[in-house]
């Protein structure tokens, strides 16, 4: 009896103990969210704006050809710097996953050296690269030179607009490929014994079994590797303002929506660097629309995905 | 939230008031700065300064050089900020005084117009009305390594047309003739341009033909400046666009570059860098049949804040600020950054002495975007920058730039708006 009504108790009241953590979600994260889009409404110089503008802030950040070719730069970058970390982190992420996944000798030891670049800082990753990048006393063009490769003798890989953004997004690939190896990892060591080995008793090939069985098997793994690198792209800033700078040089070919948004909320342009805050909320606003329509897209697919199997 | 505010006033009041009660003669004011690497220095300062007014101290407070701006006008907006602080020269400082957070010192107008130049007081007054007393300023000119122009035989250069034989003579014997880049985009603009500018275009009274109007920004001298620029390119390190600022100086300190065009700013760490030859600093030269102009930037003023509850100890700190005293005390302390005081005054670091030797007895002027381009969009600052990368690169020509800059500004700069096409 009493141990009923205990139950009970608990069905009905189980909302207070999200409490603690719901004060913190709403201070911490609900609450900045809704202000900044709130700012996003002002204007004014200093760090609180205080006139109210309406929907001016947006108009001119997609209107003003001073701040509308920026956002458009800053989303092609953006965008870049997504289809590099697609393509390369987490296909090699997928690729070596499989790998340690298999009985490949020494993995624990391959397992730590590619998740260890994840454990540095990036401003570190950053000035690091800076260096064996730079023309005069870079390691890749003294390397290149010395395999006969003369033309890149002094090539400023972070200096051109063609190749600055490339080789950020390289950077930052080549910084956390560990993240989604491990997370493809767990997926894959998820996957029942019993189906990879009725598969090789049919004479199913590797290369057949990764194809037909993980590949399909790692389909809602791959979705939030996706997910989480989008979401990382869209907040990036530290990796640029590491390694080219806050404008985005050269000439603004590696700016990105975070470094946009530092250069008119927070920091201003150089010299007279007043920043202004009600455009840069507004940008903030833009961005998380951005990811939201993402994220939705994504958890939609994966209802369906539930629901059809 | 209003009813918070009070109460928040309330406190700090209250806060304010229990120093004071506890020693009425001695009043203690803040000074707000960008300066975070001269500390000890200014204390030095702010030392004599106390032992001439033993009632009245100064604490040094200054803030990360980036947020300097941003965060001074939130404190003097919310009431809390220092009661006297360095002030940007022009634009900013500008801003700041139309909003009222400066104090006018028109009290002062005598003792500054005896102890400052015309220029100078420019730099921190609107309408006549002086808001700072001018402070430091830096200069640019070329660094040089003397042991390589020794082994290849070359002299300084006195006019342009012989840096550039001198930049040759050095690229045909292996050594990088200047080591300035554009990774960092400012510097070329900023270290580089401006530093060349006035001698191709003129100085004050040059800069304000432009100002006023009387002469489009793509006139002939401007094209002159960017074609100056243009031939200066083959001379920059290979894949200049990759070596920043900080990479120059590596360049030039470790022998591989022969010349940096720099500001004064630079002695403190080429000092301290104890490279293994010497150095010296030559200034800009004008192209043949012109005068050389240095460009020597006012960068920093002390003004007081409209709102300080102690505006009497702020007016005598600025008072003595402009006694040949302080601006000794400033040059002995601070090599690289210069009094702008018209006192003579002795320079003991050797190479800081050299680098203002070289302004003496020149015309003078501040950065040439300085004063007032930087008042609307596109700012004259980035339409210069812009261009200066662009002729490096050779994406546009001289002309070009110069259009280029004179299409950004008569966008919204009057004076250039009847030179519209």
């Amino acid at each position: 009896m009493i141990h009923r009504a205990k139950k009970r108790w608990w069905k009905e009241h189980w909302f207070y103990f999200t409490i603690p953590a719901l004060i913190i979600y709403v201070w911490f994260m609900a609450f900045p969210l809704l202000n900044s889009m709130r700012l996003s409404f002002y204007t004014g110089t200093g760090l609180v704006p205080t006139e109210f503008v309406g929907l001016k802030n947006y108009v001119e950040l997609f209107t003003n050809p001073l701040y509308k070719d920026r956002l458009v730069g800053a989303l092609k970058n953006t965008l870049i710097l997504f289809a590099i970390c697609m393509g390369i982190q987490n296909t090699l992420g997928l690729m070596f996953a499989n790998m340690l996944s298999g009985r490949l000798r020494g993995a624990a030891v391959y397992r730590t050296i590619i998740f260890l670049p994840a454990t540095i800082s990036v401003l570190v990753t950053g000035f690091l690269w800076k260096l064996i990048l730079n023309p005069h006393w870079g390691a890749v063009n003294y390397l290149l030179v010395n395999l006969g490769f003369d033309q890149f003798y002094g090539y400023p890989w972070l200096g051109k607009p063609e190749t600055a953004m490339i080789m950020v997004g390289l950077i930052t690939a080549w910084q956390w490929v560990g993240i989604p190896t491990m997370i493809f990892l767990a997926g894959l060591q998820g996957i029942s014994e019993d189906l990879l080995e009725a598969a090789a008793i049919d004479g199913a090939s590797g290369t057949q079994i990764f194809w037909r069985i993980k590949l399909p098997l790692l389909t809602p793994v791959m979705g939030i590797v996706s997910i989480l690198t989008f979401v990382g792209n869209f907040n990036a800033f530290d990796i640029v303002f590491a390694m080219t700078n806050a404008r985005g040089a050269p000439e603004y070919s590696t700016d990105i929506m975070g470094t946009l948004f530092y250069r008119v909320g927070i920091a201003g342009e150089h010299p007279v660097a007043e920043p202004n805050m009600g455009i840069g909320a507004s940008i903030a606003t833009v961005i998380f629309f951005i990811l939201f329509v993402g994220v939705s897209l994504w958890l939609i697919s994966r209802e369906r995905a539930a629901k059809n199997s | 939230m209003k009813r918070r505010r009070g109460l928040v006033v309330v406190l700090v009041l209250a806060l304010l008031a229990l120093p004071l009660a506890a020693s009425a003669q001695t009043v203690e004011l803040t000074l707000g700065s960008w300066r975070v690497d001269d500390v000890a220095q200014v204390q030095k300062l702010l030392d004599a300064f106390h032992a001439k007014h033993p009632n009245i101290r100064i604490k040094f407070t200054p803030t990360n050089p980036p947020d300097y701006n941003a965060v001074l006008r939130t404190q003097l907006t919310g009431g809390t900020g220092p009661d006297l602080m360095y002030v940007r020269s022009y634009k900013v400082g500008q801003d700041l005084y139309a909003d009222g957070f400066l104090e006018p010192l028109t009290e002062l107008l005598p003792i500054l117009e005896e102890n400052y130049t015309v220029g100078s007081l420019e730099a921190w007054s609107l309408d006549g009305v002086p808001f700072a007393v001018p402070f430091m300023a830096v200069s640019h000119g070329i660094y040089y390594n003397v042991d390589l122009f020794k082994k290849h035989n070359l002299e300084i250069p006195q006019t342009w047309e012989e840096l550039l034989a001198v930049a040759e003579k050095l690229k045909a014997a292996g050594v990088i003739p200047f080591a300035n880049g554009s990774k960092d985009e400012w510097d070329m603009n900023e270290i580089v341009f401006m530093n060349l500018l006035p001698n191709f275009i003129g100085g004050r009274d040059a800069r304000l033909e432009y100002e006023t109007g009387q002469v489009p920004f793509n006139d002939e001298k401007m094209v002159s400046a960017f074609q100056a620029l243009q031939d200066l390119a083959p001379y920059l390190p290979v894949g200049q666009e990759g070596v920043s600022y900080y990479d120059a100086q590596q360049l030039f300190l470790l022998g591989r570059a022969a010349m940096f065009f720099g500001g004064s700013w630079d002695v403190a760490f080429f000092v301290a860098s104890e490279p293994d030859f010497e150095w010296s600093v030559f200034a800009t030269p004008a192209p043949e049949g012109r005068p050389q102009v240095v460009c020597f930037h006012p960068d920093a003023g002390l003004g007081l804040n409209a709102a300080s509850p102690h505006k009497e100890a702020g007016l005598a700190f600025l008072k003595w600020v402009t006694s040949a005293e302080a601006a000794q005390i400033l040059a002995d302390e601070i090599p690289g950054f210069y009094p702008l005081n018209v006192n003579p005054i002795q320079i003991q670091s050797k190479h800081a002495n050299d680098f203002y030797a070289l302004s003496e007895g020149k015309e003078v002027d501040a950065r040439f975007v300085w004063p007032v381009l930087q008042a609307g969009e596109p700012n004259g600052y980035l339409l210069t920058q812009t261009a200066a990368l662009a002729v490096v690169k050779g994406s546009m020509t001289p002309q070009e730039a110069a259009d280029y800059l004179q299409e950004g500004l008569e966008q919204w700069f009057e004076p250039a708006m009847k030179f519209k096409k």
